[in-house]
């Protein structure tokens, strides 16, 4: 039963003035009965007033603006989370009975959303990939693992070769990326063959041992659901179950449905992420230190209105969009 | 009855249901206009129509076209003899309207909540969920008295036999309605006294229905709330109809640029400070609505609006999310959707509709093309149709092809054969298709249907598209008391 | 008023005071260069209302080339014909804050501009007379203003927007004609250079009645700054702008009127207090430079306090 202190530092700085900015997070981890929030702390720059909710996957949502100009914008989490260990799914059952019950969970909510492949050139190819994957005694749950395995071994782990908005087919091009981008192959992998599978974002708590890949930031898996288990989380980053060292903040279909920090700005286009995670055992000391954004994605954060750039594109982006507003 | 040169010319169209003409002769409910007209000569009516024309433009109640970087500005053309409506046809049509507007507010009140109508099984859930307008972002959001389609512009369309069939319902942003009392005003002054002759009723009243809705919604109970009309901006081809239902109701007209969200509530930024907003009529789409949560490059919305409308701190009309009902896909099952929800038959039919996301269907489809009209599930204003009986063969194979890649966005209907109705077209009168948009109004206490509408016509001839980006224009329509 | 609608009431009279100011210079200057002995040249003008580049170079000092140039050239951001495409798209975005004679009288003015017969007339025509056509379309612009529009808030934005623009203006003609002469001493004695820049400001008749002693530098300049009477001069510009702005002033925007009575004062006193001696003494052109910097940041405050623009 670890006890972890998670710190998360999300700093965004301008080179000018920027204001009006509307800001959403996805900070708080789930509660359940393997996770407790010991204790939270969340300072924002201005301690604008955060309104949460609960959004359609069931993740606590934080939104707040800021309106005045600034040229910083830090949001600092301070977390203290007490996991528990889940046991594994066992291997008892009959394979055919359990991707049987699958089948049928394919036309029902919640499940239907997590099983859609999205469409990408590269989908002919791992489908046959998956097929050949995938021996016919095996389990949903072994199908999953062999699935993290694969990702794994044939995805180089590379920094900063990926953003937000390079595209699947282009990860598929570089067989290289992030956390994201392996969670991201696996949940595709998982729903071709009918296993609702989805994203996770969180933190990957250090083995007091050895160190893990996706430290030191946000850190993203997925979940494949078996049937009279439950969502099982797998991560292909690390070849491993994510288990009681990963600390859940969100699901969803994809990373824009889990995205821990995104905002809207007015202002100049221009600007600097930082991001620090820093994960220690209860009773131990433990030191963040700022990564530029390499190690992870950079969070959604758009200036709107973004006038400096180019007066005639953006006007021509105006005209278009007014245009193309339905009138029915 | 006197019938002058232009009238000798009118040739009904065969197997078509002609609004002025059955076969008796001309219908009673036209003969008033049809003498009136006769006591006109036909320079007379042509000095009508450039009048017409003249006020129009002069009142700059135009759209713009964009071509090669230069807007032009054109008038929707404007067909000067009315479309007219018995009160015994639009006592029927106002029913079947109000049935089918209260089974599709329950049904997005239960899409976006308990989702019985999915469990139950009447409406397919792979159609819900595969629908780019179902927004997750609505589910288990409260709206002011459950009302989501606050404005509905359903299209009616007239068979041979002159049965009412909804071709499509627009509950998003449905526009036009400003023809409608424009049209009016025109024809008043184009056929002094005619209209109290007749016995036609007022559509002056939608404005003031509009706002008394309006203002019912503002969450804020005070005197007097802030209530603005959002639109796109002076580039939307239907900013004119902003400005003058801004103007009629005397709320302030503005862009996105002109709000801002603080703390889960709507400002408008004004030269005293900021404002705060209880009710907005947006006619941005949903996805420009708010950049912070659906489109990030939107510069037409208010980036955290949708905390605001969360909270219930403002209004937005008509409610985010609605796409989901009117899309042409789940047209297919509104019919189910009033048998479910209302336990009534439905009045106003559907037109026969075939969904291309399923395998027999599409083939059967394929194979009478030619005899079909294939539109785009989430498209409007005549915008990507295929029209079977009139496409080459070139434009059809490639508008297949275009099928194959996203069967789900396509849906086909046999070709239907529109009503005709007599229009004034150099010196004389000639029949030519006709559809029918009545614009109704939900508030609390009920929906109200303004008698009247907006009449699209197909000025070319032979042609079935009334849209106005498919050369069609638009008529005055009477209903008769 | 929504910032949006007093910003765009704002800008639509600056578009519009500035179309007038080009086409008064265009005439003038077009007389000037048919009777010159000395060399004239259209650079001044091109200088301040259109600013150098590859395309203003390849004009060289052909009249017609400029005038066409600066009345329907496309590619001329500060045309008449771009202006006033500026100035009717402001118009339609606040049409229901304008009455309709307005609106009309801009729809004149631009599609007379757009009209192509006007463009012909400039290659072959008389210029003046093209020009002319264009100038009365601003006055009855002004005339419909005058007569039209609600005497509320939204005119004093229009007000402050037209004189914050003459009194731009005049300090950059002013700037550029004293600039010419550090090059050319000469010309201050030449009657015709001041003539004409007294003519493109309409206070040629002013001058005469006011000075008996002929064309002089000092008076030329007294008169365009500091006459109190001379509708162009800068002072009377800053007087209206001090004027439209106490009528802004509520209770609710205290802050932000605080800072804008400021400077706007400030500017009024500077003026106010100068004369042709302290001018002469402090520099002509750090002079009309200080000028200008101060009126640029009475258009920046009102753009953070009352356009929402920071």
């Amino acid at each position: 039963m670890p006890d972890f202190r998670i710190e998360h530092i999300t700093r965004y700085t301008y080179p000018s003035p920027v204001r009006d900015s509307a800001n959403q997070i996805i900070l708080y981890p789930i509660h359940d009965e393997y996770q407790e929030v010991i204790r939270q702390e969340l300072h924002i720059t201005g301690d604008p007033v955060v309104d949460t909710f609960i959004d359609y996957y069931g993740n606590e949502v934080g939104t707040f603006t800021y309106s005045q100009q600034h040229t910083s914008l830090t949001i600092s989490s301070k977390l203290s989370v007490t996991t528990r260990q889940r046991p594994l799914p066992g291997n008892d059952i009959f394979p055919e009975q359990q991707w049987e019950d699958l089948k049928r969970l394919s036309q029902m909510v919640p499940y239907i959303d997590f099983l859609k492949p999205e469409y990408f050139d590269g989908i002919k190819e791992l489908q046959a990939i998956v097929k050949s994957e995938r021996s016919k005694e095996d389990t949903p749950s072994q199908v999953a693992l062999r699935f993290c395995r694969y990702v794994y071994e044939n995805f180089e782990y590379v920094k900063g070769v990926t953003t937000v908005e390079t595209t699947m087919d282009e990860i598929w091009k570089l067989r290289a990326g992030v956390c994201q981008d392996f969670a991201h192959i696996l949940t595709i992998m998982l729903r071709l063959v009918n296993i609702p599978a989805r994203y996770v974002s969180g933190y990957i708590c250090t083995n007091r041992h050895h160190t893990l890949r996706g430290e030191g930031a946000t850190h993203a898996w997925a979940e494949a659901y078996i049937p009279d288990y439950g969502w099982l989380g797998i991560d292909p980053t690390n070849n491993c179950i994510a288990n009681d060292t990963h600390v859940r903040l969100a699901v969803g279909r994809n990373f824009l449905d889990c995205s821990p920090v995104r905002g809207v700005y007015k202002g100049s286009s221009d600007h600097k992420l930082e991001v620090a995670v820093s994960v220690g055992y209860e009773d131990e000391a433990h030191h963040g230190s700022f990564l530029q954004e390499e190690n992870t994605k950079a969070p959604d954060f758009k200036p709107v209105d973004d006038r400096p750039k180019n007066s005639y594109q953006q006007y021509m982006e105006m005209l278009q969009q007014q245009q193309q507003q339905q009138q029915q | 009855m006197q019938e002058s040169a232009y009238f000798k010319e009118y040739h009904p169209i065969s197997g078509v249901w002609d609004e002025m003409y059955g076969d008796a002769g001309i219908r009673a409910h036209y003969t008033k206009v049809i003498e009136y007209l006769s006591r006109e000569s036909s320079d007379d009516l042509t000095r009508k129509e450039e009048l017409a024309k003249r006020l129009f433009m002069s009142q700059g109640i135009t759209f713009t076209v964009y071509s090669s970087g230069e807007g032009i500005e054109k008038i929707f053309p404007f067909d000067i003899i009315p479309r007219i409506i018995t009160a015994d046809e639009w006592s029927f049509v106002e029913k079947g309207i109000k049935q089918r507007l209260r089974a599709l507010n329950l049904f997005l009140k239960d899409i976006y909540d308990n989702q019985f109508i999915v469990k139950d099984g009447i409406v397919p859930i792979d159609i819900i969920y595969s629908c780019p307008h179902f927004l997750r972002e609505m589910y288990k959001l409260q709206v002011p008295y459950n009302i989501y389609v606050h404005i509905a512009g359903i299209d009616l369309i007239r068979d041979h036999d002159g049965t009412f069939y909804v071709l499509e319902d627009n509950l998003r942003t449905p526009s036009g309605v400003s023809y409608m009392l424009e049209n009016r005003e025109i024809t008043k002054r184009l056929f002094p006294d005619l209209l109290p002759q007749c016995g036609v009723r007022s559509v002056m009243e939608y404005p003031s229905i509009l706002y008394k809705n309006l203002l019912s919604l503002s969450p804020r109970q005070i005197s007097n709330p802030n209530i603005v009309l959002l639109s796109p901006g002076i580039y939307n081809s239907a900013y004119f109809e902003h400005t003058t239902l801004a103007r009629l109701m005397g709320v302030e007209l503005v862009e996105g640029r002109d709000l801002v969200v603080k703390d889960q509530k709507v400002y408008m930024k004004t030269t005293v400070g900021l404002q705060q907003v209880d009710v907005i009529y947006r006619r941005v789409d949903d996805e420009y609505l708010d950049p912070l949560v659906f489109n990030p490059s939107s510069i037409l919305g208010v980036a955290g609006i949708m905390g605001a409308y969360r909270k219930g701190n403002v209004a937005i009309v008509n409610a985010i999310g609605n796409g989901v009902a009117d899309d042409k896909a789940i047209y297919i099952y509104v019919p189910e959707m009033i048998k479910y929800y209302l336990g009534e038959e439905p009045l106003l039919k559907n037109v026969p509709t075939y969904q291309l996301g399923n395998e027999d269907e599409r083939q059967y489809v394929f194979a009478n093309i030619n005899k079909m009209v294939v539109k785009k599930t989430n498209e409007s204003g005549g915008y990507g149709m295929l029209m079977g009986h009139a496409a080459s063969e070139e434009e059809t194979e490639k508008y297949k092809k275009e099928i194959l890649k996203a069967p789900r966005n396509f849906i086909a209907q046999p070709t239907i054969s529109l009503s005709a109705a007599p229009c004034y077209i150099q010196g004389a009168l000639h029949p030519r298709r006709i559809d029918l948009r009545p614009y109704a109004l939900c508030g609390p206490d009920g929906i109200e249907i303004v008698p009247g509408g907006l009449t699209r016509v197909a000025l070319k001839e032979g042609s079935l598209v009334v849209n106005s980006s498919q050369g069609g224009g638009s008529k005055d329509t009477w209903v008769l008391a | 008023m929504l910032s949006r609608v007093a910003s765009s009431l704002y800008w639509l009279s600056r578009y519009v005071e500035r179309s007038d100011g080009i086409l008064r210079m265009l005439k003038i200057n077009y007389a000037s260069s048919q009777d010159t002995v000395q060399e004239f040249t259209w650079e001044p003008i091109i200088r301040i209302f259109a600013g150098h580049d590859e395309e203003t170079a390849k004009l060289g000092n052909d009249s017609r080339a400029v005038i066409r140039y600066m009345v329907t050239g496309k590619s001329n951001p500060n045309s008449i014909l771009n202006i006033i495409t500026f100035a009717r798209e402001n118009a339609r975005g606040v049409q229901e804050h304008i009455t309709k004679d307005l609106w009309q009288c801009l729809n004149e003015y631009y599609h007379t501009v757009k009209d192509n017969r006007l463009e012909n007339a400039l290659k072959k025509d008389d210029p003046i007379g093209v020009l002319d056509v264009l100038i009365k379309q601003v006055m009855l612009y002004y005339g419909t203003v005058e007569i039209t529009m609600e005497r509320g808030e939204g005119r004093s934005f229009m007000n402050i927007g037209t004189y914050l623009e003459r009194g731009i203006q005049s300090v950059d003609i002013l700037d550029a004609k004293f600039v010419s002469i550090d090059d050319n001493p000469d010309l201050l004695r030449d009657t015709t250079y001041w003539k004409h820049l007294l003519l493109s400001l309409g206070g040629y008749e002013i001058y005469l009645k006011t000075y008996r002693t002929g064309f002089e530098a000092e008076n030329v300049l007294e008169q365009v700054v500091l006459n109190n009477d001379f509708p162009r001069s800068v002072i009377y510009s800053v007087n209206h702008i001090q004027r439209y702005f106490e009528r802004l002033k509520s209770d609710s925007n205290l802050d932000s009127s605080r800072e804008l009575s400021f400077l706007i004062g400030r500017l009024q006193s500077h003026i106010r207090y100068s004369s042709v001696k302290t001018i002469e003494d402090e520099g002509l052109h750090t002079f009309l430079t200080q000028i200008r910097t101060q009126l640029f940041g009475i258009g920046d405050a009102l753009n953070i306090h009352y356009f929402a623009n920071s």
